[in-house]
Order: structure tokens, then sequence, then C-alpha cells
């Protein structure tokens, strides 16, 4: 058994009950990304060995779904809803205030201190609380999702500034 | 052959243990709060209301016992709460927010009336002052008796013991005890008339024949809960609100069709979800209703949770198939169809969420029960969920045939300006004009006229405050980002659509961008699955059904002010300063410059999102441009 990395061990530890061509690989890569944030070159190659299958096969198929990174992701991912019902409330507006106040040009970047991402979300239904974001912290312990609603566009400058400063967040939500 | 009679037996067992624990939930010996847990009222804080009434019973060491039920179908009152009394009255609450959980407890330890203007109304039992929530207008629409809904806010849907006593299990105890045979079970849901509630339609009786029959041993049995269609939460509420109607769906569809594996393919935006089928799946197991002997008869069936991780286009059978088998999600062209060849290259069925639920309720009380709601052409009952501009955002359980414009009616009305359009089914589905509205009925032959889907139930209201065209854009660029890039018709055609739209949207409208959006229709429609198939649709109801609007788009004119390139931001006032300024500091491009008194909106700067007049109403204003002289578009 050649030496590896711990976190090369730790990914197989975390795969080992998985078996080749029984439907377990969006689970094992969900697994992986769950516990590290990402996946990463090394672990996809963990996985692959033990699904039995060619490293660049299971790229390809978990570069199809747009929930896999292969990136750490940032401190915080501001998850912009895309739902119809945000939109009927110039959740554009949000969108594009907040990659404006991050200096982005698109969806799915990060600030260069990787302090803030921002990604697209998809509607979950609860568009009582449109147009709504929900924020992402990616801690030791596996991230946390907070969604925050009724937002605006102002809400959404002074948020993105918080963000981007480290400054005080929960002000910016309330205020 | 196994004595098929001790499914009864098992079953009876289970249920004594459940009729008794049941009962105690029902008829607590003291008051209990029960925080309503789903994916809305979590977004909408229901765990800092539970904490807070959680540390009020603490400090007054009160008492009462805490609990938890399902949303009851009004989401824009969550959080909410449910107070079940002794007596086993059971009053519902909301919103109730943290400051509000003194007033709470105070309620429930007999203070009635300390929350009186947060009651909505008696789930159960009556109450002299206090209306049933079943006579809110919200809930008019519905019968009397739910069905699919039946146990929302009346069991933990965590308990599977509270799904055994409300007859859950019993359909499959019946079947398998007294052997029902499963041409019956398939023949008893031709009869009910039970079609695909994905937005397909198909006869769920005759897809399960055609598994049935298929050669081998080897069956699978594959629910569809990638429900992906914005603004669709039908699915969310069944496998959040009672999992184990699912699971016994797919159970009663795997002894039909000799599957002894099951699949539900589950979007990854509905984590609480997974969370609550995973649990309800073991519940199963241990308590002997799944696994390799199903209530002691022998049936095998097996049941796992797939997690997606938020492709689109999986809600395509062959790509959910695709997904499950450890690769891309890319749909294949059919046949063969997933009865030939499904999951691991063995015959499958896929059904939504929905279709299976209705499964063990028709199998439980029969055909004829089932067809008293609906119509002659669609029987039953579906969830439909509603939102958009509207004040009353839910969800509700109606017979087929009702109609849109009721349902209109008792979401509130239109919000804020008039009825513009109504979305219905998804990116792959329908913008409607206000015209169709009176015609409208919740049937799917119903909105074949006007070139449009019913769907799996999402239905958005949307009003004339915001342009049709920021919708269009919306689905356009949704298909294009979800296409699974297979056939070039959909991936480059849906590109060159929305690269189309968002130019007319920024007021660079041309002649031919009507006759070219034509083109790229009727090109995309020769791709192979129904995502590319349906993928123009959107951009076709715009320019059919909103006509005006979009001619007038094309002209770099637009009267709601909300298409980019359409309007201007204007310093209108340049008093009062206060708000002036505070324009000029939210601007997140510093668009607004100059001095005081002097102050103006730098055009090319200004991305028009919209933070300065939330800051400055007095102050900033929209203008609109000037059209286009001169430019006459050529329709087709």
């Amino acid at each position: 058994m050649p030496l590896e990395t711990e976190s090369k061990a730790r990914v197989r530890a975390l795969v080992a009950d998985f078996r080749p061509n029984n439907g377990d690989m969006m689970a094992a890569l969900h697994r992986v990304q769950h516990e590290f944030g990402y996946l990463s070159r090394e672990s996809l190659e963990v996985i692959a060995e033990q699904l039995d299958m060619f490293p660049s096969i299971l790229y390809g198929a978990a570069s199809f779904y747009d929930e896999f990174r292969f990136e750490p992701p940032a401190q915080t991912t501001v998850r912009w809803c895309s739902g119809p019902a945000c939109r009927l409330r110039n959740s554009n507006g949000i969108r594009d205030a907040m990659l404006a106040t991050l200096d982005m040009e698109d969806l799915h970047e990060k600030t260069d201190d990787n302090r803030v991402g921002m990604v697209l979300g998809q509607c979950n239904g609860c568009c009582e609380l449109a147009p709504m974001i929900w924020l992402e912290q990616h801690g030791d312990h596996g991230p946390t999702q907070t969604p925050v609603g009724h937002m605006s566009a102002a809400r959404a400058v002074r948020m993105a500034r918080a963000l981007r400063d480290g400054s005080d967040l929960d002000g910016a939500v309330n205020a | 052959m196994p004595d098929l009679s001790i499914a009864l037996e098992r079953y009876d067992a289970l249920r004594e243990r459940a009729d008794t624990e049941y009962a105690a939930w029902r008829n607590p010996e003291r008051p209990r709060i029960d925080i309503a847990m789903d994916t809305s009222s979590l977004a909408n804080g229901a765990r800092a209301t539970g904490v807070a009434i959680h540390r009020v019973i603490t400090e007054r060491n009160a008492n009462v016992d805490m609990g938890q039920v399902h949303g009851y179908g009004m989401q824009w009152i969550h959080p909410s709460v449910q107070i079940t009394f002794p007596n086993g009255e059971t009053v519902l609450y909301g919103p109730v927010k943290p400051e509000d959980a003194a007033r709470i407890v105070d309620e429930a330890t007999g203070t009635w009336g300390a929350a009186a203007d947060l009651r909505h109304g008696m789930i159960t039992g009556t109450h002299e002052g206090v209306p049933s929530v079943r006579d809110h207008e919200f809930f008019s629409l519905e019968p009397r008796e739910r069905r699919l809904m039946r146990n929302l806010g009346l069991t933990d849907p965590e308990n599977l013991m509270h799904y055994i006593a409300r007859d859950g299990y019993r359909a499959t105890a019946r079947m398998l005890g007294r052997h029902l045979s499963e041409e019956q079970v398939r023949n008893t849901l031709n009869d009910a008339g039970l079609t695909g509630r994905g937005g397909a339609n198909f006869p769920t009786g005759v897809k399960w024949n055609f598994l049935f029959g298929a050669p081998g041993e080897e069956h699978y049995m594959v629910c569809n809960a990638d429900e992906g269609d914005p603004g669709a939460w039908v699915n969310r509420v069944v496998m959040e609100g009672d999992p184990h109607l699912l699971i016994e769906g797919m159970l009663v569809g795997g002894y039909a069709t000799k599957a002894k594996v099951g699949f539900i393919y589950l979007r990854d935006e509905y984590p609480f979800s997974v969370e609550r089928m995973e649990r309800a799946i073991a519940d199963a197991e241990a308590a002997g209703i799944l696994g390799n002997d199903v209530l002691g008869t022998g049936l095998e069936f097996h049941l796992r949770v797939i997690r997606g991780a938020g492709a689109y286009v999986c809600g395509e059978e062959t790509g959910l198939l695709s997904s499950i088998q450890d690769s891309r999600g890319m749909p294949r062209v059919k046949p063969p169809f997933p009865a030939q060849r499904g999951v691991f290259d063995k015959p499958s069925n896929v059904n939504n969420v929905e279709s299976f639920a209705n499964v063990p309720l028709i199998i439980q009380h029969n055909s004829e029960w089932y067809r008293e709601h609906g119509s002659d052409k669609q029987s039953g009952t579906k969830i439909f969920s509603f939102s958009g501009d509207i004040p009353r955002v839910g969800f509700m359980e109606i017979p087929f045939a009702t109609r849109l414009e009721d349902c209109l009616r008792v979401c509130g009305g239109i919000q804020g300006g008039q009825l513009k359009a109504i979305q219905s089914g998804g990116p792959l589905g329908s913008l409607l004009p206000p015209e169709a509205l009176p015609q409208l009925i919740l049937q799917p032959d119903s909105f074949t006229p006007w070139d449009a889907i019913m769907g799996g139930g999402g239905m958005v209201f949307c009003n004339d405050q915001t342009s049709v065209l920021v919708l269009t854009e919306m689905f356009s660029q949704f298909v294009e980002d979800e296409s699974c890039g297979r056939c070039t018709t959909c991936h480059g055609g849906n590109q060159r659509q929305t690269e189309i739209i968002r130019r007319i949207i920024d007021g660079e409208g041309r002649r031919e961008d009507d006759p070219n959006l034509a083109l790229i229709d009727r090109t995309v429609q020769f791709s192979n699955c129904v995502h590319g198939q349906f993928s123009p649709k959107i951009t076709r109801n715009t320019r059919v059904h909103f006509k005006s609007d979009f001619e007038a788009a094309l002209l770099g004119v637009d009267p709601t002010l909300t298409l980019k390139g359409m309007y201007e931001v204007v310093v209108a006032n340049q008093r009062p300063e206060e708000q002036a300024a505070a324009a000029a500091d939210i601007c997140p491009t510093a668009a607004i410059q100059g001095e005081p008194g002097r102050r103006r909106v730098v055009d090319e700067a200004c991305i028009r999102c919209g933070a300065c007049f939330e800051v400055a109403p007095d102050v900033m204003a929209k203008r609109a441009k000037a059209p286009k002289p001169g430019l006459v578009p050529v329709l087709g």
C-alpha cells in the first residue's frame, strides 16, 4: 500500500461503503463535498477508484451538475434566487447590485480574497418571501444556509458591502 | 407460498400500537405546541420561533409539551404553530415570531385570548368565536375532506405511527392480505382514471402494465421527485408533509409491477425533503413495512433516495435514469422506453411523486370514490401551488376542472396592479394572457387551445408592473442553461434565442428579430427530448399572446419601465438633499455624481438596479428613452 496523504485517507474512509454500478455516484460526491466543501482532484481520484470508474469519466459526470464544485467555496456564498416570483419583484436588480458591489462580472465568481462568492439558486417554493437570497457559510462543520427574504436592491448593496468589507452583516440585513 | 393473512395480522398489531400513540397525541394530557416545520416554515424562521417558545416553557416550567407538524397550506402566515388542547381542539396561529412566544405559551396554558390576533381557525374541534380553518376563503375550493393532504396539520410527518393510525399502510395490508392480484391493482388505477401528475398525463396503470409485462425478474420503480419547475412545490408538500404516503404508493407500485427496488430521485434544493424521506424509509424498514419481507408476506421491496445536484434536465425521465446510473443526466432518444430499458438497462418505470401519492388512496377506497371529484376528462384532486403578485402565497388541494379564476380570487386577487400574465407549467410551460383566465379550468385540455400546458401544478400570477419580457428572458436563459448539450438545435438554438431577447431588452431590437425567433422556434422543436422540444414555448407565447408588448419592445418602448435599455434613471429633484446624498451613497457603481444641488446620473455607469429609488423616492425617477426612429419590425 503506497503512502497517501491524510486527506486522501479521509476521503477513502468516507466513501468506503459505496460500490461500483450501484447508483452510488451522486451520494459519494455529495458526501465528500459536504465534508470538504468541494471536490478536489485528489478526492475525485479516490472516488473513481472506489466506484471503478476512470477519473475522467467521473469528472465528466460530476461537472455536468451545477451543485458540484471543484474549487473551495468562498467563506460566504450568496445564492441568488432566480425564480419567477422573485423576478416580479426586481430580483434582477438585486443580482446586478450585488455583482457590481462585489466587482464581479457574473454569477459563479468569487472575490479575489475568497471572502464572497455568488451563485444562481433555484426556486424552492418559499415564494411568500420573494425576492429572496440564501447566505451559505462554509465552516468546519459543513455548510449552513440562511434564507433572507423580502430583499431589495438597497439592502442587497448594504449586505454585499458588509460581506465584502467584513463589517456588520446583521446590521446590513436588518437595516 | 407464505400465508398471506399474516400481512393483516402484522398490520393489526402495528395499528393497535399506532392507535394508542396517536390517541395520546390527539388528546394530550397537557397542551402541546406544534411548530410547523417544512421548507417554507424554516425559511420564515420556524426554528427561531421554536427555540423562543422552548425557552419560555423552560423558564416558566410551564405545563406544555412541544411537537411538530407540516404547514397547513397558508404559507403567508409562516412561521405558524398549532396548539392542541387536552380536549382534542387544535388551533392554528401565525405568523408567530420569536417575540410572540410568551403569548403563545400563555394561550396554551389557559390565558385564552393572549394570542387571539394570531389565530386563524380551528384545525380540529369547535370553539365558540373561532371559525374552522376549513372555512377560510383560501381553502374554499378544496373538498371538505382533503385526500392527498389529509394528514397535514393532523400528524407529525416524522411519526410512522401517526400515519398508520390515520389508515396508512392499510391499503398495502389489505392488498397483500387478501391477495389483490397485481392486475387488479393496475385495473383499479385505470378505472379511477389516475394519470401522471408530472405534466405528461399518461395513465399510470397503463404505464405499470408495460413494466409488469416486461421480461426478466429485475424491475425497478423510480420516483421522479426532481421538481425543478420554478414556482412549483407540489411534490415538496407530499414528501415533507406525508412522506409515508409516497413510500406506500411506491410499495404498491412495486407489488403491481414486480419491482423489488425503488429509487426516489430527489432534487438537491429540497434538503429537508431528503431528510424526511430518508428517515421515513428507515422507520418503515424498522417496522417491517419495507425490506426483504414486507409485512411477513415474503414480498421484497427496498427504497433508496438518490439526491440530485441541480440539473433541471434530470426531471426528464431518461435523464433521470442516466443520473441514477453514475453518469451525466443527459436524456436519450426514446425508444427504448424505460419499461424496456431503464435503470441499469433493466425494465423500469418512472412516475411523479403525486402520482404515487394517489395510489394508496385509490386502493384503500375504490375507483368510484376517487372519481367523485374532478370531471369526466380528469378525475380526482391535485395539489397546486400559487405564487407571484398575490397576497396569499401557498398551496391547496383542489379537484380537477376548478376554474383558475376562482383560484386567483381565493389567493386574494392580483396585487399591486392589473393581471398581466399567468405562468403555468414551468420553463417548458406557458405564459398566458389575462384574456385566457375566464376560460381556463384546471384540467390539461383546457390549456391546449392557448398553446399552453397545465404542468405539474405551479401557477404564478403576474401583475402589469413588470414587463413580460423579464420573464421571457428568465425562462429563455433557464432552458439554455439547463440544456444537456446533446442536441445542437437545443443548446445552440436556445443560446441564440436568449441573445436576441437580451438584445431586445437592452433596447437594441431589430426588424428581423421576430422572424428569427420564429425560425429558432421551428428548429429547436427537432431536438430529441421534451426539454428541447418545449424550450421555445414561452418565447412563442410572448410573441403571440403578448404581441403588442413584444412589438413595442422591438421599437424600444416599455411602458412598465422595467426593461433596461428602454429607460434611464434621472435625478428628478435635487431636494431633499439628504435623500439625494443617500442615493449617491447607495449606488453600487457611483453613477450618481456631482455636488449637492447639481447631482446627475451618468447613464453609462448606471446598471438600473433600483437601489436609489428605495432610499430616495422623492429624488430619483425613471424616464422613458425616446423610441428608435424609423424601425419597423418585420412580423412573421
